[in-house]
């Protein structure tokens, strides 16, 4: 074909214009591909910190019903949708708990341990002493690290738990949990007979958590749930300001991204308006050779297309490169209230690998538009005369 | 022989403050295969009496025809396959292009035309040898000297089998030994392949070895001379006092 042949002729001898274009182009691309890796390692991060304490899908009991009666059968069902990893069901209440002199009012949850570390992971990542698992044989508690401080007593040491209409009983600390949330720190979880036995209100659940394999699939869970007149939410319509502020910076991340990439293709044009310049005699000598305008317009249009092309793929080469680098130094943040530093993540999506290969080719092609249209309506006897 | 060129009442025009007159009601006939000359004073119209013919440049009045067809008015598309298929040109200076090689060059105006790049590459190294430069081949323009570039165009000219090669002082930049080559190569290939040559030249050597001699002056045809074994008779319409 003719027109490849003479762009890609012009590429291959050009060697110091080529290098520049695609020089650009890959720069602004390999930039966009580690923010991107960058935008989406944070969102992730984001995601799992949220989700380390919050649930994908929420069951609360039945309108104007105090508690989930028949929640064995419940868990049953919900066990049976695909794509469910964890269903951790809860008993909360209230108590007033005491040490010595040090009485505190607490938020005390009975929970099935590995079904509550599933959803929350207290069970293994927050313990600091003892064990979650232990609270499931007998009077035991579980406490948060602030309402250890509180209470001023240790593992192992008796406290009293008692709220009127409630059976008062002795509860032996089993494990201290440091989340780093305030509410969090200050609760007690016991064993769910435990709970059902202190409030005395028969074998009952006030709440049900859910873990989904993937959280988008949060609403069709709660829809099936919500089906059988049980209150069921998804982590979606619980928190929309998560998806929306998740969403805006999104939107205001890409349109810098895409102005970088703007700008790169603004080197394009101007190495194809020095092109077209500088072969104003060739374009001359190629008219009268029989070459009409629209065969000059498509070398040129070939032409800058191919360096956009070549700077798409050699810039999402080398910032997948960067990004892969990046995320293996593994580099830290300490945040005040997290009890672990946070990993900052570098995740190329590989989507990203072609789309913007394709919008540099795109982009690069709409710069050289106008050059290559310049070039198609040169008269070639003012060509020749150079 | 039948007439491959009629050029009818052919006026052009250039500026539009102060016209100037760059042909005035030319009319002129080119049989085929015949080899032209024009010569006349810098400025007399020549280059655009051959810009016209050659389909790069439209008349602001009058009519061509070439083999039977009326081209002042064709499409800016059709023109561009006109001059592909129909005609060859030699500049004064070679306008090769510089990134290709004396081959590369030479099978343009064949790749335009859409034929494969093997066969138009076979009749690209024929018409190398065939100007003497089967040996450079694969050398660019800046690695030839004037004369060779200057040859590499010549084949380019003839690389797509024109009925018309059209020469706007071809020699004018070459010394006189050349000159004389390229004249004989043109003159050769018009023997053997009945191609129409026109010819502006400075070399009255040159347009001597010619078939018929035209006299431009202010873009009107003031003289005319046509060969007669080795002497030319020159046409009563020859104005002897310009
Ligand atoms: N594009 C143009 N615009 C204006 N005037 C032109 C143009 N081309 C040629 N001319 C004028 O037309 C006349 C004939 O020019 P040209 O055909 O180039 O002469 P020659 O080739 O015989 O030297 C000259 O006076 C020249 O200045
Ligand atoms: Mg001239």
């Amino acid at each position: 074909m003719l027109e490849l042949f003479v762009a890609m002729k012009h590429i291959r001898t050009r060697k110091r214009q080529t290098v520049l274009a695609v020089g650009a182009v890959g720069l602004a691309v390999a930039i966009i591909i580690v923010f991107r890796s960058l935008m989406n390692g944070s969102f992730e991060t984001f995601f799992d910190i949220f989700f380390e304490l919050a649930p994908h899908v929420l069951v609360l009991p039945k309108e104007g019903e105090e508690y989930i009666y028949l929640y064995k059968t419940l868990i049953e069902f919900i066990w049976a949708i695909p794509g469910v990893a964890a269903v951790s069901p809860a008993l909360s209440t209230t108590a007033t708990l005491s040490f010595e002199d040090n009485v505190e009012n607490v938020d005390m949850t009975g929970v099935v341990p590995a079904e509550l570390n599933k959803v929350t992971s207290i069970g293994d990542k927050y313990m600091i002493e003892g064990d979650l698992y232990a609270i499931q044989s007998g009077r035991r508690v579980a406490l948060g690290d602030k309402m250890i401080e509180k209470l001023e007593v240790q593992m192992g040491e008796d406290v009293v738990a008692s709220f009127p209409d409630a059976n008062t009983m002795n509860l032996v600390v089993a494990g201290v949990f440091r989340t780093g949330v305030e509410e969090w720190d200050q609760a007690a979880f016991v064993s769910l007979e435990t709970a059902q036995e202190f409030l005395g209100d028969g074998d009952v659940i006030t709440y049900i958590n859910i873990q989904i394999e993937d959280p988008y699939q949060a609403d069709e869970v709660a829809a099936e749930i919500s089906a059988l007149g049980y209150d069921a939410e998804s982590w979606r319509t619980m928190f929309p300001q998560f998806e929306e502020s998740l969403a805006f910076e999104t939107f205001s991340n890409n349109l810098i991204l895409v102005l970088v990439l703007l700008i790169a293709s603004f080197g394009i044009a101007n190495v194809m308006n020095m092109l077209v310049l500088e072969k104003t005699r060739e374009v001359g000598m190629l008219m009268a050779m029989g070459t009409n305008q629209s065969q000059i317009r498509r070398i040129f249009l070939i032409e800058s297309g191919i360096l956009g092309l070549a700077g798409g793929i050699f810039g999402t080469a080398f910032g997948y490169l960067v990004s892969a680098y990046f995320n293996s130094l593994q580099y830290t943040v300490n945040a005040p209230t997290a009890p672990q530093p946070i990993v900052i993540k570098f995740l190329v999506d590989p989507f990203d690998l072609i789309a913007f290969s394709l919008l540099a080719l795109i982009l690069s092609m709409i710069a050289g538009v106008y050059p290559a249209h310049k070039a198609s309506k040169l008269d070639p006897v003012v060509a020749l005369r150079g | 022989m039948s007439k491959i060129i009629e050029i009818k009442k052919l006026r052009k025009v250039y500026g539009d403050g102060v016209e100037l007159v760059a042909l005035d009601d030319v009319d002129l006939t080119i049989e085929e295969g015949e080899v032209l000359s024009i010569v006349g004073p810098s400025g007399s119209g020549k280059s655009t009496l051959l810009n016209m013919i050659g389909l790069l440049d439209t008349p602001s009045n009058g009519e061509i025809w070439l083999k039977g067809q009326n081209i002042s008015k064709a499409s800016s598309k059709e023109r561009a396959r006109l001059r592909n298929k129909e005609l060859g040109f030699i500049f004064q200076y070679h306008h090769l292009l510089p990134e290709f090689s004396a081959v590369e060059n030479v099978m343009m105006p064949l790749l335009i035309a859409g034929v494969e790049k093997k066969e138009a590459r076979h009749r690209a190294i024929t018409l190398l040898e065939e100007v003497g430069l089967g040996d450079q081949l694969n050398n660019k323009p800046n690695q030839l000297s004037g004369g060779q570039n200057q040859r590499v165009a010549v084949a380019r000219a003839l690389a797509g089998h024109p009925s018309i090669v059209i020469g706007d002082e071809p020699t004018g930049n070459l010394d006189s030994k050349s000159s004389d080559m390229i004249y004989e190569l043109l003159r050769k290939l018009n023997r053997e392949m009945n191609q129409t040559f026109i010819l502006v030249t400075h070399d009255m050597d040159m347009a001597e070895k010619t078939d018929r001699i035209l006299r431009l002056v202010d873009g009107k045809i003031v003289c005319e001379m046509l060969r007669d074994g080795d002497k030319f008779v020159t046409r009563d319409l020859c104005k002897l006092d310009k």
